[in-house]
């Protein structure tokens, strides 16, 4: 296929780069360049495709033949839109996410779980039980156990239990709804990240903004409808691949911005080129993409002109969305945001500004939460506590934020990590470590959503008294993401796409309950 | 031994007059009784009242005869059959015998489901079918017997008898386990597949009107009743002359009166006899396990609370949370038919709408005819003049978000006339007290939100008259918190 495309540009006897590149010159280049054995060529090909055509919809099975209960939810759309609103299977409660991910996994324990028994029984000796049958990323032999670091106490109405880590927090608590019985069967963070974000632990899967953008399309087309924000540090160990859209069309993969400088790389007109000149080039392009399209009629090349046209578009949208010396120095101040620099508390900032715009999923990630204790950095008492204060102050003005514009009515917010982290204390080696620090737990984590029709000021299931399993209603992350869809108003099992022979979904193959319990 | 040394001994022709005058005699008595079940049936049908006497005790065992004559009937074809190949000729001769058998049981088993009938507090189409059914199967076999052996000869006839009596027999016993064991026991447990492939409808949910899945009868007492009262107490059988099925007859109750009296728990004989211990007389679901501790605490809670039917699955103060939320979350089914037919009368100007206006005008969901416009997305590029081509389809809108944008108070009668408002969102527009003063007549009005606007506390007492107002986001305007305002706004006010 490229090979004969590379052939079909070699006949084309105009040099674009020489010429202004005006639609006249290259639809004249493309005549001149079009034989008697393009005619011929077309005309018995041509023949040939409308007959087979009318075969081929004998031959494709549609979706009701298949014995799909109902008619399968229609997702089609023009293909120079394919970012277009879309109504949501039924009325939702939500309009947009704002997913904040802590990477690394942010130890429940210091935090969320209060677990006066295990303070009780710090540093003693884990009881078998606990060891038989585990695996375990770092510890080996028998682990101690570690009590809370922090003291907990209870906050605002709803009287939930909270550390002292996370005063902003704290204040919003009851808009807040904690599920602390979360699970996952991933204990090493890549394969986790992508289970928490793509529904699946392996390579290639939509993720879960990708699934939504899909769905919904997004209410602002000068703007991206899924858009990742890093608070600078280090990458997920997921990598791009927790935005990526998978086998979905890759339009609808996430795009990432930059909290600061250019938010999105060469996004801007070269010096010398004016915006009147770069709408003539795109616009050749454009024809150039669709001879293509039209040539060959894959869906990429589509999807090619669609991001070169919301690109443009995005030139003067973009930038203004995500300049925040806009905003006075009182939302700084709530904030703690600082123009300029790649931060949490900028991206926060950034969030409300893209959610105000009508940006559908907006995705950011901090790092450094994988608080095994090997060095300082990764301490409980030491690098966790900048992690949490790095956080804490922005994550709490977001939610008071969305709150006062009347936002958080319908954008739903998620805070967590990948999995939980261990009551014992890490003894990597089976030695004592310098530093505090816990191991991973897949088996028990919290993480918690407010807004956008979540039962606000709740906690759901329960741990034991070491916070270590769970005993009462256990969610796995299918069920989050059902959840999360439904409020979106998908039932999970109908947003799907077919590929490689089977209906996918966010939800993968398992069945996935609506936590009904968490709904408003 | 005793039996087939007999059966020779009776077909053998002895003296045919003596034979004729027994057998006319014996005929002619049994129909005796068929007449007397004819008439009970007509003239005392049962009336939906329980009547705990000997009646009842004789008829319970209606299920425990009934088999034998349906047996005994359908044994005739398979005897009339077979006996045609000479081999097997000799049966033949029984069939008069299996007749008689099959009359005397059915009339028995005929008149103790009269008792049951008529003293188990059952009413409605399926019993009276059942009834006539049985009455009729008795006049059959009474009638094939009675045609005696010559007649029985007439080949054709009497094939249609017989196969009219195998119908007869299949439909009242259908009837009969749809009595016992519920409308649709044959197909309830019917595999998907075959399901499907039969174009059986799966109406295990669908018989019973569905209640709004976001009230507390709705999502937590219907799903109850529907699995375990209604049948007995449903649209085909209502014993006690009760129907839980809807919510107006579980409150019209049965024939000794309401049986749900809202608020008193104790006084509500369904509450009572759902927590008798299960061998009492009055117990219910009689003949069955007793309800869970769940659900008794479900209807418990429910009673307490009014036993309302629009009451918010929520809305019970105090309650568990396991019996305030909605237990499982139903899908809704789209049909696209239905949503085509409920948009017809907007479709075009709305399709014209999103032509002209892309990506800012929504249907609400896929269903549904309702409205969503979010012009905040044009920013400055969207005014009064804008806004005046949603006219056409005000009225479908529910939720405007004109945030940001150049819209004004002149736009107040506009957004007036979107009557069916219930989220409306003016964050940083320069509309002031003018537009909201406008807005009394918004009734479905929940969220209003006018956060960055010159807004002063002279709409407060406007706003406390908006009956479904739940939010009023006033943050950044002249109105200050903690600042006097009507009581009925308190807790509504977010800045």
């Amino acid at each position: 296929m490229s090979d004969s495309a590379s052939a079909m540009r070699s006949r084309i006897p105009v040099d674009l780069e020489v010429t202004s590149g005006s639609r006249t010159e290259v639809k004249r280049a493309l005549l001149q360049a079009q034989t008697r054995r393009h005619f011929l060529r077309s005309l018995g090909g041509g023949l040939g495709t409308v007959f087979l055509g009318t075969l081929a919809s004998n031959l494709v099975p549609s979706a009701k033949a298949a014995g799909s209960e109902t008619a399968a939810l229609d997702f089609s759309r023009d293909p120079g839109t394919p970012l277009s609103p879309l109504p949501p299977q039924f009325p939702a409660k939500a309009r947009r996410v704002i997913y904040l991910h802590m990477a690394g996994a942010p130890s429940q324990l210091e935090l969320f779980e209060h677990k006066p028994e295990l303070k009780r029984l710090d540093g003693q000796d884990c009881p078998a039980s606990f060891l038989a049958g585990k695996r375990f990323a770092f510890i080996s032999g028998v682990p101690k156990l570690l009590g809370s670091q922090y003291p907990f106490h209870q906050a605002g109405q709803s009287g939930q239990w909270i550390s002292d880590r996370l005063p902003h927090i704290e204040k919003q608590v009851d808009d807040i709804c904690f599920i602390r019985s979360m699970r996952t069967d991933q204990f090493n963070h890549a394969p986790a990240q992508l289970l928490v974000q793509t529904g699946n632990p392996r390579l290639g899967y939509a993720s879960f903004g990708s699934w939504v953008v899909y769905g919904l399309g997004t209410e602002n087309q000068n703007l991206p409808g899924f858009i990742v924000l890093l608070s600078g540090g280090k990458t997920p160990d997921g990598g791009k691949q927790l935005w990526s859209s998978g086998f979905l069309p890759s339009v609808y993969q996430g795009v990432q911005c930059r909290s600061h400088g250019e938010p999105v790389l060469y996004l801007d007109n070269p010096q010398g080129v004016s915006r009147e000149l770069r709408r003539n080039m795109l616009d050749t392009i454009d024809d150039i993409n669709q001879q293509t399209y039209a040539a060959f009629g894959n869906p990429e090349t589509v999807t090619r002109i669609a991001q070169y046209e919301m690109a443009f578009r995005m030139q003067m949208d973009a930038t203004d969305a995500m300049d925040i010396r806009k905003e006075p120095d009182s939302v700084h101040a709530q904030y703690g945001s600082k123009p300029g620099e790649a931060s949490f508390a900028n991206n926060c900032l950034v969030a409300r500004r893209l959610a105000e715009r009508g940006v559908r999923f907006i995705q950011l990630y901090h790092w450094g939460w994988d608080s095994h204790g090997a060095d300082a950095k990764e301490a409980l008492n030491i690098g966790f506590n900048d992690r949490c204060r790095e956080v804490d102050q922005p994550t709490g003005a977001l939610l008071a934020d969305l709150r006062s514009r009347g936002l958080l009515e319908d954008t739903l917010v998620v805070w967590g990590g990948e999995f939980g982290r261990t009551p014992m204390r890490e003894n990597r080696g089976g030695q004592e470590m310098k530093y505090v620090g816990r191991d991973h737990n897949p088996g028990a984590f919290t993480i918690w959503l407010a807004g956008g029709g979540v039962r606000a000021g709740i906690a759901h299931g329960e741990t034991d008294d070491m916070g270590y399993e769970i005993v009462k209603d256990p969610v796995e992350i299918r069920d989050l993401h059902a959840t999360m869809l439904y409020l979106l108003g998908f039932d999970h099992h109908k947003l799907n796409f077919r590929f490689q022979g089977l209906e996918q979904k966010l939800t993968s193959v398992k069945p996935a309950r609506v936590v009904a319990e968490i709904l408003a | 031994m005793n039996v087939s040394s007999r059966i020779p001994d009776n077909s053998q022709p002895s003296s045919n007059q003596g034979r004729f005058l027994v057998r006319f005699r014996l005929g002619f008595a049994l129909l005796a009784p068929v007449l007397v079940v004819v008439m009970l049936v007509a003239v005392f049908p049962p009336d939906g009242n329980e009547r705990a006497n000997w009646f009842q005790f004789i008829g319970r065992f209606h299920p425990l005869v009934v088999h034998f004559p349906i047996a005994f009937f359908l044994l005739v074809p398979i005897l009339e059959i077979v006996g045609r190949s000479g081999r097997f000729a000799h049966l033949r001769l029984s069939v008069d015998f299996v007749l008689a058998l099959a009359t005397i049981g059915g009339t028995t088993a005929a008149i103790l489901g009269w008792c049951l009938g008529r003293s188990g507090g059952y009413s409605g189409r399926l019993i009276t079918q059942h009834m006539w059914g049985g009455v009729a199967l008795c006049l059959v076999c009474w009638g094939c017997w009675r045609m005696g052996t010559r007649w029985r000869k007439l080949g054709a006839a009497y094939a249609m008898v017989l196969a009219l009596g195998t119908g007869l027999v299949a439909w009242t016993g259908y009837r009969g386990g749809q009595l016992s064991l519920g409308p649709n026991h044959l197909t309830e447990q019917m595999p998907t597949g075959l399901r499907n492939l039969l174009g059986v409808k799966d109406d295990r949910e669908a018989s019973v009107p569905i209640a709004d899945p976001n009230t507390f009868y709705g999502a937590r007492i219907q799903p109850i009743l529907s699995a375990r009262c209604i049948s007995c107490h449903g649209a085909d059988k209502h014993k006690g002359n009760l129907r839980l099925d809807s919510y107006r007859a579980s409150m019209r109750g049965g024939k000794d009166g309401p049986v749900i009296q809202a608020g008193n728990i104790q006084g509500s004989d369904l509450f009572r006899r759902i927590t008798l211990p299960a061998g009492h007389d009055d117990f219910m679901p009689k003949g069955k396990s007793p309800l869970s501790v769940d659900q008794v605490k479900a209807i418990e809670l429910w009673i307490g609370a009014g036993a309302s039917d629009t009451l918010a699955v929520g809305g019970i103060k105090n309650a568990p949370p396991a019996f305030t939320a909605p237990a499982e979350v139903k899908f809704e089914e789209i049909d696209p038919a239905a949503a085509v037919k409920l948009r017809a009368a907007i479709g075009p100007a709305v399709a014209q709408l999103q032509r002209q206006f892309p990506s800012i005008l929504e249907y609400d969901s896929r269903s549904s005819a309702d409205l969503r416009l979010n012009a905040s997305t044009l920013g400055s590029k969207f005014g009064d003049r804008e806004l005046d081509a949603f006219a056409a389809v005000a009225g479908h809108i529910i939720a405007a978000d004109f945030s940001r944008t150049a819209v004004t108070d002149h736009s107040a009668a506009a957004i007036a006339t979107m009557k069916r408002l219930r989220v409306l969102r003016l964050i940083d527009t320069g509309v002031t007290d003018e537009t909201l003063l406008h807005l009394g007549n918004l009734a479905e009005l929940e969220s209003l939100d006018v956060y960055g606007t010159q807004v002063t506390p002279a709409v407060l007492p406007m706003m406390a008259k908006l009956p479904r107002l739940a939010h009023f986001y006033a943050g950044q305007t002249r109105i200050r918190p903690g600042g006097s305002m009507p009581d009925s706004l308190s807790g509504k006010l977010v800045f």
